[in-house]
């Protein structure tokens, strides 16, 4: 009830603080007329200043503030029984565009329940919403492309892959249809970090599922009787960068064909362990098979492709290979020690 | 039914129906692809699981086909393609209009949910190994079309 709001003096701080204000602020009596207004209101909204005090919310400028939804809800908050908190609301003026307001409005009581006072902050979001709406399009847009170049790079290597099978199951000489298997499965290999890639958003690659789903498809595709032979992994739960998993890919897929090939000439069962295990930046890659060993001196067969391939990658890792009799079979070991992680979102030495 | 001169594949006895048994036929896959290299790597991974190849290289040219004939068993296509429609429209197409053709549907994607797929279809994600399409197309051709009853309008 503000019977007589003229014979009430304001604070003189209240209003030099409203009229500061860097966020645009109206101060009201219960009844909606101005008692100040911040700079940056009038500014904000193409009004002048000296004119404001003492004019009804409604009547301000051309009537443009005199929305019936805005003036309920100020009515309900001095009334105490509403809070304007964040109350979206469009201000329409004649030959101008529409802006988006976000209103806030509390009561300031100072113990005088006569004088009660409004404080309504008025923000104008429009051009931070079009710029939010301008970056979502731009995130979707990236998402777009990123998933276009996956599906580009998927297809490319389909195609190899196909041209390889095909030419597979062309030629007549065993020995050559054994290369050009070999050569798709070491497609194939870096095919599956691809894939991981492109469900894993972080860039990273989760080695476990990575070399369970390689061996996988190694074994579908080189063991006939899975009864006879089988490969198991025992990962831990590190993640390794792309270019990490494609070489540490690449060598399990060596070691594994050539296990495969050599390890179990007439064994009646045989196990192939694939392991990764980390400690800190150290990590040590395993391929352990219970077949019949290496051959030695005369009877070892000259070092091929798939030898060159690990050597050059353990090397570029910056690992030790490292062979041992198992007693039964063969356990290689390519173990990293030292200051470069592999590990998580470090990049490794081109 | 008019005779047909077909191989029939050595390992694909026990999974012919009775209706193909009749015709003497082996079963018939129509390949929609639009790189032309993986089209023909298709077909000649199809053929050397013993199985009938069409081909297609895109969606209209695969309904044309489709239409002209009804002894196609399993439909093996891409889904980025160009055309009025691409693989996941056209599987649903067919899912609708010929309920009875088996579907195997593989993308670039790595994964495509479940829920955009019709329902009995199967995914591969390309780069694809050939023989996990062998294996999946031998299951879709051995079940005996029960699950597709359901299939709505």
């Amino acid at each position: 009830m503000s019977k007589t709001p003229a014979a009430h003096v304001e604070a003189a701080s209240t209003l030099a603080v409203v009229l500061s204000s860097h966020e645009p602020l109206l101060y009201l009596t219960a009844d909606q007329v101005i008692i100040a207004a911040s700079a940056s209101f009038c500014s904000a909204f193409d009004l002048e200043l000296a004119i404001l005090p003492g004019k009804r919310l409604g009547a301000v400028g051309n009537g443009e503030w005199a929305m019936p939804k805005l003036a309920s809800l100020l009515e309900a908050t001095a009334a105490g029984s509403a809070q304007i908190d964040s109350y979206e609301i469009d201000l329409k003026r004649p030959d101008r565009k529409t802006r988006n307001l976000v209103v806030n409005a509390c009561t300031l009581e100072d113990g005088d329940t006569d004088h009660i006072r409004l404080l309504v902050s008025v923000t104008d979001v429009t051009d931070a919403r079009a710029n939010a709406r301008l970056n979502d399009d731009l995130v979707r847009e990236k998402a777009v492309l990123l998933q276009e170049v996956q599906h580009r790079v998927a297809n490319s290597l389909q195609i190899i892959a196909s041209v390889l099978m095909q030419s597979a199951r062309k030629v007549q000489s065993e020995e050559v249809r054994g290369h050009l298997h070999n050569a798709h499965h070491r497609v194939m290999s870096i095919a599956a970090v691809q894939r991981q890639l492109s469900i894993s958003p972080g860039g990273d690659v989760e080695i476990r599922s990575y070399l369970t789903q390689l061996c996988n498809s190694l074994g579908a595709s080189m063991i006939a009787d899975p009864d006879r032979l089988s490969i198991s992994v025992l990962v831990d739960d590190s993640s390794v960068t792309a270019e990490v998993s494609i070489s540490l890919g690449l060598i399990v897929t060596e070691l594994v064909i050539n296990a495969l090939k050599h390890a179990f000439p007439d064994q009646a069962t045989g196990k192939i362990v694939v392991g990764y295990q980390t400690k800190g930046s150290d990590w040590t890659l395993s391929v352990t098979d219970n077949g019949i060993g290496m051959p030695e001196g005369s009877s070892a067969p000259r070092a091929g492709l798939g030898t060159g391939i690990v050597e050059a990658l353990t090397k570029n890792l910056g690992g030790e290979l490292q062979l041992t009799e198992a007693n039964p079979g063969t356990a290689i070991r390519i173990s990293h020690c030292g200051s470069v992680d592999h590990h998580k979102d470090i990049r490794p030495a081109a | 039914m008019r005779a047909r001169f077909v191989r029939v594949p050595a390992n694909a006895g026990s999974f012919i129906r009775n209706e193909k048994q009749m015709k003497n036929g082996t079963h018939i896959v129509l390949v929609v692809e639009d790189s032309a290299l993986i089209r023909m790597g298709a077909i000649d991974l199809v053929r050397s699981a013993g199985y009938e190849a069409l081909e297609a290289c895109d969606a209209d040219e695969a309904i044309r086909i489709l239409e002209s004939r009804d002894d196609i068993d399993l439909v093996f296509t891409d889904v980025q393609m160009p055309g009025t429609m691409d693989g996941i429209k056209l599987s649903h197409y067919i899912r609708d209009r010929w309920p009875p053709v088996k579907l195997l549907i593989a993308s670039g994607a790595a994964i495509i949910g479940a829920s955009s797929l019709p329902s009995g279809s199967q995914f591969s994600s390309k780069p694809y190994d050939d023989h996990e399409i062998i294996d999946v197309m031998t299951r879709l051709l051995a079940s005996d079309g029960m699950s597709f009853t359901k299939v709505p309008d």
